[in-house]
């Protein structure tokens, strides 16, 4: 009864709007500010030319102001805070990730072709014939102010100081003396004049400093000479051209690849940010072009993975009701490991004829491991939950225990094994010498680089599927297993048929969930290895055999060597998240249905 | 059926099985441990000079040779890279709950137009995971930082903006799974009785959910706390790096074998409150763990 009143209640009583006129006058307050800055911020991010950002923050403001101030809105302004964060944080950088993937943004690229123009006007040069003075420097006794008394080729005498027009003087007259023989002063604006040694020290200085108005400055050409500079580039937006004028050539602008390009074909030293389509994504499927040279290889392998499948086909079809298959080594081992050497041959001789291109082994090694990294932390997740999975003294001291690994935050756990592997001093290589008298290289052999990475990550990630296990078996109601013995199932029956398939039940989706983690598990590989040992042959920058492809994004786009290339890197996240969001989706797909499934058990 | 499956689980099931195996696995997981222990307390504090019980030690003082050169290195600012992590990750979290939990009440108790597919559109942004939009956000945080320096590259307000904006989608719907299992009969009484939605979250409902934000508090904290690629992009000055950044300067800095005990003793200090929380809240854990396989 209550509770129908109080239903009735909600549904049809206005929402409790500003209560008092202070805090309904603080909220607008509160918003003006917040609109204001925001404002103010997106104008001055446009004005910069990055006209996305602007429109991302102003769209942003304009969500939190109309969820303020419309009133039918009111259950919005409980999210409104989290709204702003999503729309700035999360969907702004996706849609951005998006756009550089399809742009040239990279070192070397990064400004718009005006603002590069801009730029390469305040670059000057002395030309050899414009106008040449003599000259003399004058300077402080701390050495951080220099003036030049100059003479140019007519006698005309000035005094110059940094970033202040040429003032005329008279020699003899102006400063302050003794003058010597040519009249300039000792003494000139609180500076004293240098000479012999002085001048000589002050030289390296000195040439690095422009004099005279900012707009047409005097520099220092030789031991004898100044000179007046002028603009080395010129861009003219007309013909579409930028010119050097120390050596007169003539860069054309190339719109398509964000290059100024000479008649030889050379560059300008700053290309500028275009869209160059899918110029990025091309460079990364380029490896599919070496699959169409592959014809016949492709005929074979097509060929073969068809009997495959049809021998696959055809055992289960005539022998699936017969005896043999009621062995469980046959049924589980000997069939299974016979047609995944069927399929796993012609696989092989693809992966063979594919694998030289650095991007196809980075691929492959990324699903590899995330594949092995679940499988092995499951694996022994689960054996050690159900080691555990009854009372006797001391379990949960142990099993706190072997949480341990789990909780040490990653990147420390991951040097400390770093470090227990360095080659030369670490202890496990150590003993390994004691023992055997060799030891792998497990930092310069890629075989065994992978396996260490592996054992590593087993030692972080089996604890969580301990737990989950631990979990799940206790949530396993025990009438089943009673029920299955009353039908005479053993241990191994009832684990297979019964604990096995609920606990994927239950933890399945997690199971995806890991295997996308691991995927862009960038902490193990950085952390541990760094990618190492090189690929053969690549350079700027150098990819790893063990680099997966958040550590190769990362390389492109940070790596301190080499040219940054943003546009490359956020391709290659573009395509990473397409393989991603797809197993994201699967899973939330699957926690429905098994949620299903669960239910009907 | 078969005998080896007999043979095999009567073994795994037998006590003297269950004894080697659960020895062989406390080697596994704590020899790491007990030999950076071993070493942050070895005087020498080089890798190759290393016992496992540590020798060359003549007085107890000798044990803390390692933590007195951590704690004075000018060149390692070990607490000053100990608080940014601690800052970085208090502040977000307690942000990331209050925001995420506004939310969810929100979406778990009132209903409005719009309210399944704004909640769907959250669902997909999580679908993205922002390390992914590295670049973008690194040329955001430029672009901003131009104007204003406190959301910028090298400050903490940035980064702490870039871990909410990456947790906030998951955690809304994480929340809002538990919300929807306290009974609405709760608020609504209240409300009947004249509290406002703001009275009846605060006071009824907050205080309710108190499992589910240990759960999400925790595992943003220690997420944060834990951070390394975002903070390694994002923090370029010693000074403002975080704890996990700092640490990986000893490898970066190519002495590791020389550093070895040094980074053994910031190792221990950094680990230890981390793993004493894991280990004290293990019951939460366990239960964020499975909330987490229910709700996805």
């Amino acid at each position: 009864m209550r509770t129908a009143l109080a239903r009735a209640g909600v549904s049809t009583g206005a929402p409790a709007l500003s209560s008092s006129p202070v805090g309904l006058i603080l909220r607008l307050l509160a918003l003006a500010v917040i609109d204001v800055f925001a404002l103010l911020l997106a104008v001055s991010i446009g004005g910069d030319g990055n006209l996305f950002l602007a429109l991302a923050i102003a769209a942003t403001a304009l969500i939190v102001t109309v969820i303020t101030l419309v009133p039918g809105l009111w259950p919005l302004r409980w999210m409104s805070p989290a709204l702003a964060l999503i729309v700035l944080m999360a969907l702004y950088p996706m849609f951005y990730t998006l756009y550089v993937a399809f742009t040239n943004f990279s070192d070397g690229h990064r400004q718009s072709k005006v603002e590069v123009a801009e730029l390469l006007a305040q670059r000057t040069y002395l030309p050899e014939g414009g106008t040449s003075y003599a000259w003399t420097p004058f300077g402080n006794e701390t050495g951080d102010r220099y003036g030049l008394w100059l003479v140019d080729a007519q006698g005309n005498t000035f005094f110059a100081l940094p970033d202040q027009p040429l003032q005329s003087v008279t020699p003899g007259v102006s400063g302050s003396g003794p003058y010597d023989e040519a009249g300039i002063p000792a003494q000139m604006d609180g500076l004293i004049v240098l000479q012999g040694g002085e001048r000589f020290r002050a030289l390296n200085t000195l040439q690095t400093m422009q004099f005279g108005d900012p707009a047409s400055p005097v520099g220092i050409k030789s031991r004898n000479e100044a000179g007046a500079f002028v603009s080395k580039w010129v861009f003219d937006a007309a013909a579409n051209t930028l010119t050097d004028m120390e050596t007169m050539i003539v860069y054309q602008a190339d719109d398509s690849q964000g290059q100024f390009v000479a008649p030889d074909s050379t560059f300008a030293p700053v290309g500028y940010w275009v869209p160059i389509g899918l110029n990025n994504f091309a460079r990364i499927t380029g490896f599919f072009s070496g699959l169409s040279n592959l014809g016949p290889q492709f005929l074979n392998f097509l060929w073969r993975f068809v009997v495959a499948v049809a021998a696959g086909w055809g055992v289960y079809r005539f022998f699936g009701n017969t005896d043999i298959m009621e062995i469980w080594l046959v049924r589980r081992v000997v069939v299974p490991l016979l047609l995944l050497a069927v399929f796993a041959e012609p696989m092989l001789s693809l992966f063979d004829t594919l694998l030289p291109v650095p991007l196809f082994k980075v691929f492959g090694w990324t699903v590899a491991f995330a594949l092995l990294s679940v499988l092995t932390a499951f694996s022994l997740g689960l054996f050690m939950a159900l080691i555990l999975n009854r009372d006797f003294p001391g379990v949960k001291v142990i099993r706190s225990l072997l949480i341990i690994p789990y909780a040490i935050p990653g990147m420390i756990g991951i040097l400390i094994w770093r470090g227990m592997f360095n080659s030369n001093v670490g202890v496990i290589p150590a003993t390994l010498r004691d023992i055997f008298g060799s030891s792998p290289a497990f930092f310069n052999d890629p075989g065994w680089a992978k396996f260490m990475i592996l054992l590593v990550n087993l030692w972080f990630a089996y604890p969580y599927f301990m737990l989950l296990c631990s979990g799940a078996l206790q949530s396993i109601s025990a009438s089943i297993y009673e029920a299955a013995e009353v039908d005479g199932a053993n241990a191994w029956h009832k684990f297979w048929s019964l604990t096995l398939p609920l606990l994927l039940v239950a933890v399945g989706p997690l199971l995806i969930a890991s295997f996308t983690f691991n995927f862009n598990n960038f902490l193990m590989i950085e952390g541990l290895i760094e990618g190492g040992p090189p690929i053969a042959g690549t350079v700027a920058p150098p990819v790893g055999h063990t680099d997966n492809l958040m550590t190769y994004t990362y390389r492109f786009a940070f790596s301190a060597g080499g040219t940054r290339d943003f546009g490359y890197a956020s391709a290659i996240a573009v395509m990473i998240f397409l393989i991603v969001g797809t197993l994201t989706l699967l899973q939330f797909r699957l926690t429905r249905r098994w949620e299903e499934v669960g239910e009907n058990v | 059926m078969s005998n080896i499956g007999t043979v095999l689980g009567r073994f795994l099931t037998s006590r003297a099985a269950r004894g080697i195996v659960i020895t062989l696995a406390l080697i596994f997981a704590l020899f790491p441990v007990i030999w950076i222990t071993s070493a942050s307390f070895n005087p020498t504090g080089s890798m190759s000079n290393q016992t496992l019980i540590p020798s060359n030690v003549k007085n107890l003082d000798d044990l803390l040779t390692n933590y007195r050169r951590l704690f004075d290195d000018p060149q390692v600012p070990f607490w000053r890279w100990m608080f940014n992590s601690l800052f970085i990750a208090a502040i977000s979290t307690v942000l990331t709950l209050l925001i995420t939990s506004l939310s969810a009440y929100a979406f778990s108790r009132f209903r409005f137009r719009g309210r399944r597919s704004l909640l769907l559109s959250i669902f997909l942004v999580q679908v993205f995971p922002n390390l992914l939009a590295l670049v973008a956000l690194y040329l955001m945080l430029i672009q901003i930082g131009k104007y204003v320096p406190l959301l910028g590259l090298n400050s903490y307000g940035g980064l702490i903006m870039i871990y909410m904006g990456g947790g906030m989608a998951v955690n809304i719907w994480l929340m809002k799974g538990f919300f929807d299992t306290i009974p609405r009969d709760i608020d609504e009484s209240a409300q009947v009785d004249g509290a406002t939605h703001w009275q009846s979250f605060w006071y009824l409902i907050f205080p309710l959910v108190r499992p589910i934000l240990v759960v999400v508090g925790l595992f943003a904290f220690v997420g944060t706390f834990n951070e390394f690629l975002l903070a390694r992009v994002m923090l370029n000055e010693r000074e403002t790096w975080t704890l996990m950044v700092g640490m990986f300067s000893f490898v970066s800095g190519g002495e590791f074998s020389n550093d070895w005990g040094v980074f053994a003793a910031g190792s221990l200090v950094a680990a230890v409150p981390i793993v004493l929380l894991y280990l004290s809240l293990q019951r939460y854990i366990v239960s964020g763990l499975t909330i987490g396989a229910v709700k996805g």
